[in-house]
């Protein structure tokens, strides 16, 4: 009796949610704010991108929920809300659309970053490093002292990637370039990535980088202290236009989109989706007007090397940190070692854990 | 009427709970009228949200467990006017006491594993409000700064295993341990589609033991007089010093106990985002339920079914999260107020 | 810049809101009132500000109406405990998650953008004054505002006829109302004076030294100046050296880092919260004397208040 009442009750507030919408369900989990100028933005304009391009269909979205546990009873809401795709649009909610996928066969998860798959989950993510190696050149050109900075959140492999790529790109047109490494310990924490920001400074660095969740005290601190910056996540440059070098930023609509299709379609296969310069979904922002014509030129030129194939970032050689060979000349760094990078390359000054 | 002493008792007993309720719907309801949200739609999602299914359930009491425990832990020290703010970090200590067991033999058979990870975890957490008892009672150290300086050690320490030495390799650089083993959960229970575990009824039995211990036995009458005048309390033979300990500790194994679950049966993991501020959640219900152990049951109940239904109401009702603390505050401020008015109109 | 002082520079700055915050917590205290409520005191006030500032394009203004805010929610704990008789340690957190649920919710519309902060002087003449002159240009204008508030407030409160009122307040209501004083009445000063400082610490974090919102950017700063106050043995001559030492602490985590010192950065990371417990145990120990706390601040310490 009262398991009847209550998916009587389910059915009525299901109804009246499902029935707003003839087309496909389609729901988003948010780390942060959908708002943050950073990480999340960048996911929920992708989100407003298949709301736009795909007819009927219909999204939603959770916000500031913690890569733990309760981002399965988010998501678990959202099937109960009748979405049948969901994008689990943090690195660590990996472990809880797994369990969840099994649980739920008839909906299409898609997990961002992720490098495991199930029969229905997939992932996506966009080998935001090219974009870092090209801004590394634009850091190793603009640099006086040749010392780099990075403002790092945690060190996760993502981070790591976008670290080495920095300093690759940079050596490659500034050999003694050095990456200083500063983990704030938290995505959110304005106050610590001013700090970590000055305290570079101090040391010498006059460009810096950063991979936390959104990049504006990076910025505004890079302003107050005159150095040059590279950004992150969105193209944040009218913060600090003579200031900003370029940096990396990511297009998530179009691979969003064409995957919402493919599940309406049928076609839909779980595989992990690299989206890159070439697809289009990591993007070099605009350069700034401290980039001269001819780096300009230099960055663009390897820009195409790399969408057409003939630049590989993890090309060999590369040496870590402590001098060992890790990609002999001639070589390329295997897909599933750049997924799980756990180590620093030649150059990068600061701890893997 | 007036003549039936139960009655002026029972209204008496229901009177705050009652009145303060209301003052709490009327402040909410201006709050989401004011912000353009349909009140009376709006709290018929609440409900739905906290209780209105068996997934709802699942949730809410999900959240009650940690929440219960850490309001115990808040509640017993108070009992002797200590104010201990510390349940986030003895959860955090805990929960990393209790994996080290784990770690240290994933292979071992449930008999062994759940006793010793248990054991663990409420050393951990004893250890963890013992420093800040040990402090005040030998050197006069304010606790309420110990424990909190305590708790964000806790959690730079459980980061540091995490993203460290016991991050486990097959993760691919995600940090958390490695997946505990089933021989680390604590039996599960599950009822009409709701599931918990054993965990959640013997917190209760914990809350209720609580009240027995303090409420109905000598003890309670010493942590009184300890609290109300510790020279009485001298002359009568009952000493400050291993009383502060003792209980300090014993609260940080009640929250030791909700890291540990936390840990092994919700998230399955150790990792960085363990608790959701369950410990300030907790601190908060304790003094809403004027510190008294029965009151805390039903609170961390009501606590528990509004975090539940914060994802409902984003979903559903497109209110962006915040609103939850908002409304957290809202009863918090209500309950008190009215609390509070009551005694003083009664005084005067 | 030398190292020592590069180091100094970022203590300072990183110090800053979490000084204002415990200087006003001591004043608030001093009258024999707690709150715990500071952190939420700090939000609204950073998300006041920041939006004022945003509105107005003036940061001054910013710090003004982040300041008023705090001010305008500490009324609340004013209310419930000095009114309603709510017990102070409860109150305050209520404070503490209204500010918390109020400015998330209603600062939504001000992340990512964009404000004019003050006028940085990294490039003006002061930077290119020998030694210091780095130095001092790297300070802001709420480092400056908190070292005269600072000043000020030390001064009015242990010396002067006005501050020995405020000050008993804290110690004994008793002789308070002997002398024909309504205690009550200064202690909504203490609240609302504090209340106007960890505004304006907010405000300072928000407007001035990171030019940015989002929700619960205080990170915990609040809680741990309410601690501070006690490190500081509700001294405001202290307020400076305790929390600079946290200062200190969280810059060193982050220059041993730059210098690629082997050490995981989370056990760096405990720094900021290990030396000041370092520093209030060793301070227990040196003085005999326990007796710092305003007389009045017990009985809410033993939760009777």
């Amino acid at each position: 009796m009262s398991k009847y009442f209550l998916s009587l009750l389910c059915a009525l507030a299901l109804g009246v949610a499902a029935s707003a919408q003839a087309g496909i369900k389609v729901g988003y989990v948010y780390v942060g704010a959908k708002s943050d100028g950073g990480y999340n933005q960048a996911q929920d304009t992708g989100r407003l991108y298949v709301q736009k391009t795909v007819p009927g269909v219909a999204t939603n979205f959770l916000e500031n929920v913690p890569e733990n546990a309760q981002v399965t009873q988010a998501m678990e809401r959202m099937i109960g809300a009748g979405d049948k795709i969901i994008f689990a649009t943090s690195y660590g909610y990996l472990p809880y659309a797994l369990e969840l996928a099994k649980k739920y066969p008839q909906v299409t998860f898609m997990h961002c970053g992720g490098a495991k798959l199930a029969p229905n989950l997939g992932t996506y993510f966009a080998d935001m490093f090219e974009a870092m190696y090209l801004s590394g050149i634009a850091a190793g050109k603009a640099t006086k002292t040749g010392r780099i900075g990075f403002v790092a959140a945690h060190p996760i492999p993502q981070i790591l990637q976008d670290i080495n790529a920095i300093a690759l790109g940079a050596q490659s047109v500034n050999p003694k370039a050095t990456v200083t490494v500063v983990y704030t310990g938290a995505w959110n924490d304005p106050a610590k990535d001013v700090a970590a920001v000055n305290t570079l400074v101090d040391q010498g660095i006059d460009v810096v980088g950063m991979h936390v969740d959104s990049p504006v005290p990076v910025i505004e601190a890079a302003k107050k202290r005159g150095i040059k910056v590279i950004g992150y996540h969105f193209n944040d440059e009218s913060f600090y236009p003579q200031g900003w070098l370029t940096g990396g930023y990511w297009n998530w609509g179009p691979i969003m989109a064409a995957v919402v299709r493919s599940v309406e379609a049928g076609t839909w296969k779980s595989q992990p989706i690299y989206g890159n310069l070439k697809s289009g979904a990591a993007k070099l922002a605009p350069f700034g007007p401290a980039v001269d014509a001819q780096t300009r030129k230099l960055i663009l030129d390897k820009e195409k090397a790399i969408e057409d194939g003939k630049l590989n970032v993890w090309a060999g050689p590369i040496y870590a940190q402590d001098g060992k060979l890790m990609v002999p000349k001639g070589g390329v760094l295997p897909r599933g070692q750049v997924d799980a990078m756990s180590f620093f390359v030649k150059g990068v000054i600061g701890n893997t854990q | 009427m007036k003549n039936s002493p139960i009655l002026t008792l029972l209204a008496d007993r229901l009177m705050v709970p009652l009145l303060g309720t209301t003052v709490f719907i009327a402040l909410a309801a201006a709050f989401f009228h004011f912000n353009g949200y349909p009140p009376g739609k709006i709290f018929v999602q609440i409900l739905k949200g906290a209780f209105g299914d068996a997934f709802s359930i699942t949730t809410t009491l999900g959240k009650t467990l940690p929440i219960l425990l850490c309001a115990l832990a808040t509640a017993l020290p108070a009992r002797m006017g200590l104010i201990s703010v510390g349940a986030e970090g003895q959860l955090y200590f805990g929960a990393l006491a209790g994996t080290a067991a784990v770690l240290a033999h994933p292979e071992a058979s449930a008999w062994l594993m759940l006793p010793a990870m248990l054991a663990l975890a409420l050393l951990g957490g004893a250890l963890w409000g013992a420093i800040p008892g040990v402090l005040r009672a030998a050197l006069g150290v304010n606790e309420t700064i110990v424990t909190i300086l305590l708790n964000y050690l806790a959690i730079k320490l459980v980061e540091y295993a995490v993203y460290g030495p016991w991050k486990d390799p097959s993760n691919l650089g995600w940090p958390a341990t490695m997946a505990f083993p089933g021989t680390a959960q604590f039996p599960a229970i599950a009822c009409d589609g709701v599931a918990s575990n054993w965990a959640l009824p013997f917190a209760v039995v914990l809350a209720l033991a609580l009240f027995v211990l303090v409420e109905k036995s000598r003890l309670g009458s010493a942590l009184a007089l300890l609290r109300s005048n510790p020279r009485v309390a001298r002359l009568a033979g009952i000493r400050y010093a291993p009383h502060c300990i003792a209980v300090m500790a014993l609260a940080g194994m009640l929250a030791g106990l909700a890291g540990i679950v936390q840990a092994a049966n919700v998230q399955n993991h150790l990792q960085p985002d363990l608790s959701s501020g369950y410990g300030y959640v907790g601190f908060l219900v304790a003094w809403l339920a004027g510190q008294s152990f029965l009151r805390i049951i039903p609170l961390a109940l009501v606590m528990g079914g509004l975090l539940s239904a914060a994802d409902a109401l984003q979903l559903f009702a497109q209110l962006p999260y915040a609103n939850t603390l908002v409304l957290q505050a809202l009863l918090f401020i209500s309950v008190l107020g009215v609390g509070a008015a009551r005694s003083k109109w009664r005084r005067a | 810049m030398s190292a020592m002082l590069g180091l100094l520079s970022v203590a300072l700055l990183t110090a800053t809101p979490v000084w204002l915050a415990t200087l006003g917590e001591t004043l608030t205290q001093r009258t024999g009132v707690i709150n715990l409520g500071v952190e939420g005191q700090m939000l609204v006030g950073a998300a006041a500000g920041f939006a004022a500032t945003y509105l107005s394009g003036n940061p001054w203004l910013g710090l003004l109406a982040g300041a008023l805010a705090g001010m305008a929610l500490s009324c609340l704990h004013a209310l419930l405990c000095l009114v309603l008789g709510v017990n102070q340690i409860a109150s305050g957190l209520a404070v503490l998650f209204l500010g918390n649920g109020l400015s998330s919710f209603y600062g939504t519309t001000l992340v990512d953008k964009q404000i004019t902060g003050f006028h940085s002087l990294t490039h003006s003449a002061a930077a290119r004054w020998p030694v210091v002159g780095q130095f001092i240009a790297e300070l802001t204008p709420s480092v400056y505002l908190a070292f005269a508030l600072w000043l000020a407030c030390a001064v009015l409160l242990l010396r002067t006829q006005a501050g020995l009122v405020w000050r008993a307040s804290g110690e004994s209501a008793d002789a308070l109302r002997m002398l024909g004083k309504s205690p009550a009445r200064w202690r909504l000063a203490g609240i609302l004076v504090g209340g106007l400082f960890t505004g304006l610490a907010g405000a300072a974090l928000s407007v001035d030294y990171t030019r940015t919102w989002v929700a619960q950017m205080t990170a915990g700063r609040g809680l741990l100046a309410v601690g501070l106050v006690i490190v500081a043995r509700w001294n405001p001559w202290l307020a400076l050296p305790v929390a600079l030492i946290y200062g200190l602490a969280e810059a060193l985590a982050l220059r041993l880092q730059s210098l690629g010192m082997n050490v995981s950065p989370y056990l760096l990371g405990t720094l900021p919260y290990l030396v000041p417990l370092i520093v209030l145990l060793l301070s227990y120990r040196a003085s005999r004397r326990r007796g710092a706390m305003p007389q009045e601040l017990s009985g809410v310490f033993r939760g009777m208040a």
